[in-house]
This record gives structure tokens, C-alpha cells and sequence, in this order.
């Protein structure tokens, strides 16, 4: 955001594996988001999607008995290695998840929160953070002058717009998205996408989605998981019109089983 | 629509193809035998239904753009509805150069033949062919058989110099004769024509198997 910003840094995955019991939720997987791309990650429900996201920013780890293997980088920092700051971890690499979470306070509230937890005192760094936050996530035009009113007033596109923009207000280099249309009506949907668009090439995004028509969209490539397993990532125009493995081929054409 | 119905939707939209094929393969023939036989009823009834075929590709294209619309296909069946539009378009295009056929019959029909035509029909059996196999190819989904098929359009070729030069020479024995000759020269041209598009038929099939758009020479 900030002028001097360095490119967005790569997202690459190294034979990960997550087990959440015996079985593993992520098998294997060897994957690279080049700085600044828009990765779309597909599959049946239950495939590993939201592991594979939860992985990169360690959020997998809440879950009790989960076991993480394999290397995974964000740039040149190795996420899983020992000492890594989560905090840190988390402010360059965002999240937003498939239903708007405001939290209950102001607008202006919502978006300064993570940065009061950084550390910012400052009130008019504060107020300039905010701004340019609201005005990235496309929302300011629509809530300038309002910013004292509750989150939770605004309608579910705006509330998730909001959510991007507190994710967008830390200033993160990494935004991982997981359904982030799935509870909002198609115009609401439109303007994510376009946000998404607008964002590429600043960040470096992973989408889970389980709109085909939404990967195709938005994202520069797009990977296939299939029951753990990475069955194909490359580029978006090419694995929707001729994909290589017939896996692909049978879920983009509704003949793949769950 | 449900995902199910959506396949069968797709095989109906084949047998459509198939269809208006089989009407552009008996416009083809009939063009050529008006043209030997001279019978300007026969030309006229190709000129009349054409419309029959541009009713057929319209009929489909709506079909596939409605599929497009509402169900979104994608991988495999994104290039089995696209190759469907592509083949209507050269498939209405071989319908056309039918009739421009039938046309040169009604313009040269008043006088003898000067020559008994036999590389000409030759030539459209040929092209004929192609056209047959080209949509067996698409039907069966066999890209040897796409492949071979494109590989007859050197045949076709090869009659198209053979009566280019046949001509010539008639015309240079007997300039009496251009008017005729120079319209069996546009007729081989034709046939030269729909061949080429027949050979598109199979390069689509190719792609539509594959995703490969390869550059066939």
C-alpha cells in the first residue's frame, strides 16, 4: 500500500502434508503462487481446500492432534520452521473467511483493530491506516461519514468488504480468501471478484471456491485438489478449457464423485 | 438443468450436426448432378433449400448458446459446444458453395457440355467423403480418423490442378468455349473450397478430443 512496498513475495508449498488423525487431510502437496497472483484453489467439499489455506498461516494448528509436514515458504521465510512468530506470521498473511465476521464495534473499530494490536497509538496514522484500508476494499465511498456505526449494520457484500479491509489494514503481503462470496447475492459477489482483481499484483492471493465460474474469473491459476491430493494447478484459461489429467476433466464436467 | 440431462442435451445438439450434415452432403451431390445431367429443376431445388440448411445452423447455434448460458461448461464440454458452433459455420459454408454450383447449372445450361465431366464429380465424391468422415470423426470422437480425413484434402488438391489444367488447355483450343469452361473452372474452385472446409470439420474434431488447436497443414 505504502509506496516504498516491496512485490508481494511467492506462496510455495513443498510435498505438505496435514494429518488431522490417521488419515491426511493434505496429501503431498508440492504447489507455487508466484508473487502477486491470484491462486484458485477447487475441489469437492472435503478435499483438502481450507487445509491447504489454513496451512499457510498455521491456523490448522487449533486443531488438537493435527500433524503438519513438508516445507512451506512465504517468500523467503520458512512458515513452519521453529521460532516463527505467528503474530507475525498473520500479519503477512491475511484471512477472510466465507461468512462476514465484523466484529461487534463501529466500522472505524473493525478496521483499526488489528492495527491497535500491532501497536499503533498514533491517532492520525490511526485514522489514514483506516482510510486507505476502506478505500482498497472499495467500501469508503460508502461509508465515509458513517464510520461510528456498528459493523453489523451494513449489508452481508459490505461486512465482507469490511472484513477485507481489516485484513488489508495490517498491511499483509499474503491474503489467503476461503469461499469469500459464498454467503453474498450475485452483485455483492460481482464486487468481490472485482476487488480481487484490483488486488492481484499487490498481493499475493490463495481463493478457495466452489464456484468453477469464480476460479475462472478471478484467478491467474487455478489448482485442483482431489481428496488431499493435488491433481493439477496451471494456468486458469488453460486447465478450464483443456485440462491435462482426466480427473479435471471428469470434475469440471460434473462427473468427478466426492 | 440437471447434469445429467445437460449430456443428453449434448447428444441431442449432435445428432442436429449430424442432421444438417446430412443435408449439406445431399446438396452437395445434387448441385454436381444438375451440373452433369443439366437439369435446371434439380438446381433450382438446391437454390430452394438452402434455407433449409441456415434454418438447421440457426436451430443449433441457439441451442449452444443457450447451453453456454445456462450451463457453463467447461474442459470437455466447453470445446464439444464451441466445436459444435465452429462445424455449423463451416458446414453452412459447404451449403453456400452448393449453391453457387447450382447456379453455375442454370448459367451454362443452355448449350452442350464440352467435355463429359468426370473429374468433377470425382473431385465432389471426394469432397463428399471427407465431409462424411469428418463428422463420423466427430461423432465417434476418433482423431485417426479426423487425421486421415484431413489428409484426403491433398487428393482433392491434386484434382483441382489436374482440371485447372484440363481446362486451360480446352480453352486454349477453343476460346468459343471460355464462357463454359472458365464455370467449371469456378466449380472445381468450389469443390476445392468445401474440401478446405472439411478439413476445418476435422481439425475441430482434433481440438475438441485433445484441447490441441494444432496448426495442420
Amino acid at each position: 500500500m505504502s509506496p516504498t512496498r516491496t512485490s508481494p513475495p511467492a506462496v510455495a508449498l513443498d510435498h505438505v502434508s496435514v494429518w488431522y488423525g490417521t488419515e491426511p487431510a493434505l496429501a503431498d502437496v508440492t504447489l507455487t503462487v508466484a508473487g502477486g497472483q491470484v491462486l484458485a484453489v477447487i475441489g469437492p467439499s472435503g478435499c483438502g481446500k481450507s487445509t491447504l489455506l489454513r496451512a499457510i498461516n498455521r491456523l490448522v494448528e487449533r486443531t488438537p492432534g493435527v500433524r503438519v509436514s513438508g516445507r512451506l515458504t512465504v517468500g523467503s521465510e520458512d512458515v513452519l520452521a521453529g521460532g516463527v512468530s505467528l503474530e507475525a506470521l498473520r500479519r503477512r498473511v491475511g484471512m477472510v473467511f466465507q461468512q462476514p465476521n465484523p466484529f461487534p464495534f463501529s466500522i472505524y473499530d473493525n478496521v483499526a483493530y488489528g492495527l491497535k494490536i500491532h501497536g499503533e497509538r498514533d491517532p492520525a496514522r490511526l485514522r489514514a491506516r483506516v482510510q486507505a484500508a476502506l478505500r482498497e476494499a472499495g467500501l469508503w465511498d460508502e461509508v465515509r461519514g458513517k464510520l461510528a456505526r456498528p459493523a453489523r449494520a451494513l449489508s452481508g457484500g459490505q461486512q465482507q468488504r469490511l472484513c477485507i479491509a481489516r485484513a488489508l489494514a495490517v498491511e499483509p503481503e499474503v491474503l489467503l480468501m476461503d469461499e469469500p462470496t459464498a454467503a453474498l447475492d450475485p452483485l455483492s459477489t460481482a464486487r468481490i471478484e472485482e476487488l480481487v482483481d484490483r488486488l492481484r499484483g499487490r498481493y499475493t492471493v490463495v481463493l478457495v471456491t466452489h464456484n468453477l465460474q469464480q476460479a475462472a474469473r478471478v484467478s491467474d491459476h487455478t489448482a485442483l485438489l482431489y481428496r488431499g491430493q493435488l491433481v493439477e494447478a496451471g494456468p486458469t484459461p488453460e486447465l478450464f478449457t483443456a485440462p491435462r489429467e482426466a480427473r479435471t476433466e471428469q470434475y469440471l464436467t460434473g462427473r468427478l464423485e466426492g | 438443468m440437471a447434469r445429467e440431462q445437460f449430456h443428453t442435451e449434448l447428444l441431442r445438439l449432435q445428432q442436429e450436426i449430424l442432421r444438417m450434415g446430412a443435408l449439406v452432403e445431399e446438396q452437395m451431390a445434387r448441385a454436381i448432378q444438375s451440373l452433369t445431367d443439366q437439369n435446371l429443376e434439380l438446381a433450382d431445388q438446391v437454390v430452394a433449400d438452402d434455407d433449409r440448411v441456415d434454418d438447421l445452423e440457426i436451430n443449433i447455434e441457439r441451442r449452444c448458446l443457450t447451453l453456454l448460458a445456462l450451463q457453463q461448461p467447461l474442459a470437455g464440454d466447453l470445446r464439444t459446444v464451441s466445436t459444435a458452433l465452429k462445424i455449423i459455420t463451416d458446414l453452412e459454408r459447404m451449403a453456400d458453395h452448393a449453391v453457387d454450383i447450382a447456379k453455375v447449372t442454370r448459367r451454362i445450361a443452355s448449350e452442350p457440355l464440352v467435355k463429359p465431366l468426370v473429374d468433377i464429380p470425382r473431385m465432389a465424391t471426394l469432397a463428399a467423403h471427407m465431409v462424411r468422415s469428418a463428422l463420423n470423426a466427430y461423432v465417434a470422437r476418433d482423431i485417426d480418423m479426423a487425421l486421415s480425413m484431413i489428409r484426403m484434402d491433398d487428393e482433392v488438391d491434386q484434382l483441382y490442378r489436374v482440371i485447372f489444367d484440363d481446362l486451360i488447355e480446352i480453352m486454349r483450343r477453343d476460346a468459343q468455349s471460355s464462357f463454359q469452361s472458365t464455370h467449371l473452372l469456378f466449380v472445381a474452385n468450389y469443390l476445392e473450397r468445401i474440401a478446405d472446409h472439411a478439413t476445418n470439420l476435422g481439425e475441430w474434431v482434433v481440438y475438441m478430443v485433445t484441447g490441441e488447436r494444432r496448426g495442420l497443414e
